[in-house]
């Protein structure tokens, strides 16, 4: 698999590196290891973060050839990626494992809440600092923990918040507000936590909810709810899916001709690389999805920017997503607090992680969102665009601070019948 | 619409939907109905059937239908070497009992055939997203997709010949007379190995013919049979284990039920009501509903 390729070729690297060193005579620098939890295989979670492992290596390997931390005396990083298969169960002994053995003054991980959450506790234990990459749920920052930051992710809520924010913005620029809306969700903790917001804030704005309808994950048949959904026939359709459910539901809104004001993706299946080609670029077109990352046209600004995306491109043959943007400038991130650390001890790794402020530089403007924690570890800075999909590219409609330039966004949606 | 056209649209979208569910079923039923073996990977052999699928029409550029015998007879071999190579060697050794090692040894095979095509495919979702895919025929207010109405056709051509051949010709009835009692057929000079071959080999090909029509709107990834292995066993069992047009009418009903139900109460309800059909009928009607007591 491809992260052992990459295991092998830091390695490597790394003893290149050092040979050189010891040839000029200099005290050879011990790499700093970074303990990694990921999914890479067991569920299908594991699609996602394979994608944040492409990105966290890529960006170990950008900052170690770039002569490693300069305050540490340019000492290059590691990885120790462990495979969390998704299960809360070796997410925690691997933590474990990590901290005991290996020794890593730092973590990162775990994408799935269900494994960021007791495996954070396992590290705050230890007191040894976690940037906490993409889990979503509210409880991770609010246990008093003092060594778990979230600078890339906020709770689901912040995203139902984008939703409906969107809605309202989109009705008054066009002159005629949604009256009707539908809530779709899989029928997890994150569905339930985003659907309940949305539920409120959409009441607040005297949105009717005509359908309000849970499913099971990786249902083997969505048509009957596509087909309720279109019995009710709303304004606005919130959809809240990972990958294979989005794929099927978007596609049964195209076969079944399901017309709407708009249809609203939660950014999860809808941001998947894989989510536009196995629709089909006619089911997805002038649907909209929230997104933690603004894209191509918004983000892609600088010289930093270009060389993550080329590289990306050369060496995984696909475009970076949300997942890899994330886990790249995490690692970056980390690299800022080692510099003001100046050491490798794990209470100075924390302290740098509180001080972060990180405000206008070419990793937030890659983010799109500055980097300021509060008490609780939480950026506060961070939240989620809108985008639209036109002709198989997302381009970001909402906030207008990130608004593609080049695009128009097109509102209300076309009904099928008028489209080719 | 009105809640009539609704209703009526599920109805047939559930028929198609439940033809889907009876094919993959068909097999899982013709294996545990000659073998006596719950086959654990049977989802995960749909999956690799889809995997062939899409590569197979990436290289050669055919139409998805023209897709289905290649994907078939291929599956007929790999099930063949897998009852030759790997089962055959368990029952040899374990013929004094029950074939509990089999039992085991399908489940290993499920988790590996998974993780291997983890490590052969990559985790993304792919699709096989062609115009007739997302073709449509309008009557009135009902839309169909083609594939859903070439599943309905093709699940009861592929149901009835399975049955006819099980019941009419001299091999379908050694395959039954070798799954109603494997001693006195040999007995009888059959060759309970070479029936096994067949049976298993068998029981894969309606997984071809389902692989190929999930696909336009189901997309594939290494875990995709999880899902399907396990609403395959729901239908065996409503069915009736072992029988065969007892897995046409289970799936079709499970179909329905879920398609009808969810126009009538919350999704999840439905999901749930299903599973509770299904230990009623374990309980009330252990043979299943449309499975004859002695099969």
């Amino acid at each position: 698999m491809k992260p052992t390729v990459h295991r092998w070729a830091g390695a490597i690297a790394s003893a290149l590196s050092l040979s050189a060193l010891l040839a000029g005579g200099a005290v050879a620098a011990e790499p700093l290891k970074i303990g990694y939890v990921i999914p890479l295989s067991g569920s299908a979670a594991a699609a996602s973060g394979q994608e944040m492992s492409r990105g966290t290596h890529l960006a170990v390997k950008h900052i170690n050839a770039a002569g490693g931390v300069a305050a540490l005396g340019g000492r290059p990083l590691a990885l120790v990626e462990v495979d969390s298969r998704g299960d809360p169960k070796v997410g925690i002994t691997e933590t474990e494992r990590l901290i005991t053995v290996e020794k890593v003054p730092v973590m990162i991980g775990a994408f799935q809440s269900s494994v960021t959450f007791p495996a954070t506790a396992v590290a705050e234990k230890y007191e040894i600092p976690w940037i906490v990459d993409l889990s979503a749920k509210a409880d991770i920052t609010e246990r008093g923990f003092k060594y778990v930051f979230r600078p890339t992710q906020i709770p689901s809520s912040g995203n139902a918040d984008s939703v409906v924010d969107f809605v309202a913005w989109a009705g008054k620029r066009s002159g005629s507000m949604a009256r009707t809306a539908a809530i779709v969700f899989e029928n997890t903790d994150w569905g339930q936590d985003l659907a309940q917001r949305m539920r409120a804030r959409l009441k607040e704005l005297s949105i009717e909810i005509v359908l309000d309808e849970a499913y099971p994950p990786n249902a083997p048949d969505l048509r009957p709810l596509v087909l309720k959904l279109k019995g009710r026939a709303p304004d606005v359709i919130s959809v809240t899916s990972y990958t294979a459910d989005a794929i099927q539901i978007y596609k049964l809104i195209e076969q079944m001709q399901v017309d709407a004001v708009a249809v609203i993706g939660s950014g999860a299946g809808q941001v998947d690389p894989s989510f536009i080609n196995a629709v089909g670029k006619r089911g997805v077109d002038l649907s909209f999805t929230t997104n933690g990352w603004a894209g191509y046209e918004s983000a892609i600004t600088t010289p930093f920017a270009k060389r993550f995306w080329d590289d990306y491109v050369a060496e995984y043959k696909s475009e970076p997503s949300e997942f890899s943007v994330v886990s790249y400038s995490v690692v970056w991130l980390l690299k800022d607090a080692l510099e003001r650390a100046g050491k490798d001890d794990p209470k100075a790794i924390r302290d740098a992680l509180a001080a972060t402020r990180m405000e206008g530089n070419e990793v937030t403007k890659l983010l799109g969102y500055d980097v300021v924690f509060d008490a609780k570890g939480q950026n506060v800075k961070k939240r989620f665009v809108v985008q639209q999909i036109a002709d198989g590219k997302y381009h970001a409609v909402w906030p207008e601070s990130v608004a593609s330039p080049n695009y128009k966004m097109v509102w209300p949606e076309p009904a099928w019948s008028a489209r080719k | 619409m009105s809640t009539t056209t609704i209703l009526l649209q599920a109805l047939l979208n559930g028929v198609a939907s439940g033809s889907i569910y009876a094919l993959i079923a068909l097999g899982l039923s013709l294996q545990f109905g000659v073998m006596k073996i719950i086959n654990f990977a049977h989802g995960s052999l749909l999956m690799i059937g889809m995997y062939l699928a899409v590569w197979a029409t990436r290289v050669l550029g055919v139409h998805v239908l023209v897709m289905i015998p290649i994907v078939t007879v291929v599956l007929f071999v790999i099930g063949f070497f897998i009852q030759r190579w790997l089962i055959e060697p368990i029952y040899r050794k374990e013929a004094t009992r029950e074939p509990l090692g089999v039992l085991i040894f399908t489940t290993g095979l499920w988790i590996f055939l998974d993780n291997m095509m983890l490590i052969l495919a990559g985790p993304d979702y792919q699709s096989l997203s062609g115009p007739w895919a997302n073709q449509v025929v309008i009557f009135g207010n009902l839309i169909f997709s083609y594939p859903q109405i070439a599943a309905f056709v093709i699940a009861t051509l592929v149901s009835g010949a399975l049955v006819l051949t099980l019941r009419s010709t001299r091999i379908g009835r050694i395959i039954r007379a070798t799954g109603q009692d494997r001693e006195a057929a040999s007995v009888l000079g059959i060759d309970s190995a070479k029936i096994y071959q067949l049976s298993f080999a068998l029981g894969l090909t309606p997984l071809g013919v389902a692989g190929c029509l999930l696909l336009p709107l189901y997309p594939v990834n290494p875990f995709v049979g999880d899902v399907f292995g396990l609403r395959a066993f729901v239908v065996v069992v409503l069915g009736g284990m072992g029988s065969i047009g007892g897995a046409f009418w289970g799936g079709i009903l499970v179909g329905i039920m879920e398609s009808v139900g969810a126009q009538l109460m919350p999704v999840l309800v439905t999901e749930a009501l299903i599973f509770a059909v299904f230990l009623a009928v374990l309980y009330v009607r252990p043979a299943g509903l449309f499975g004859l007591e002695h099969e």
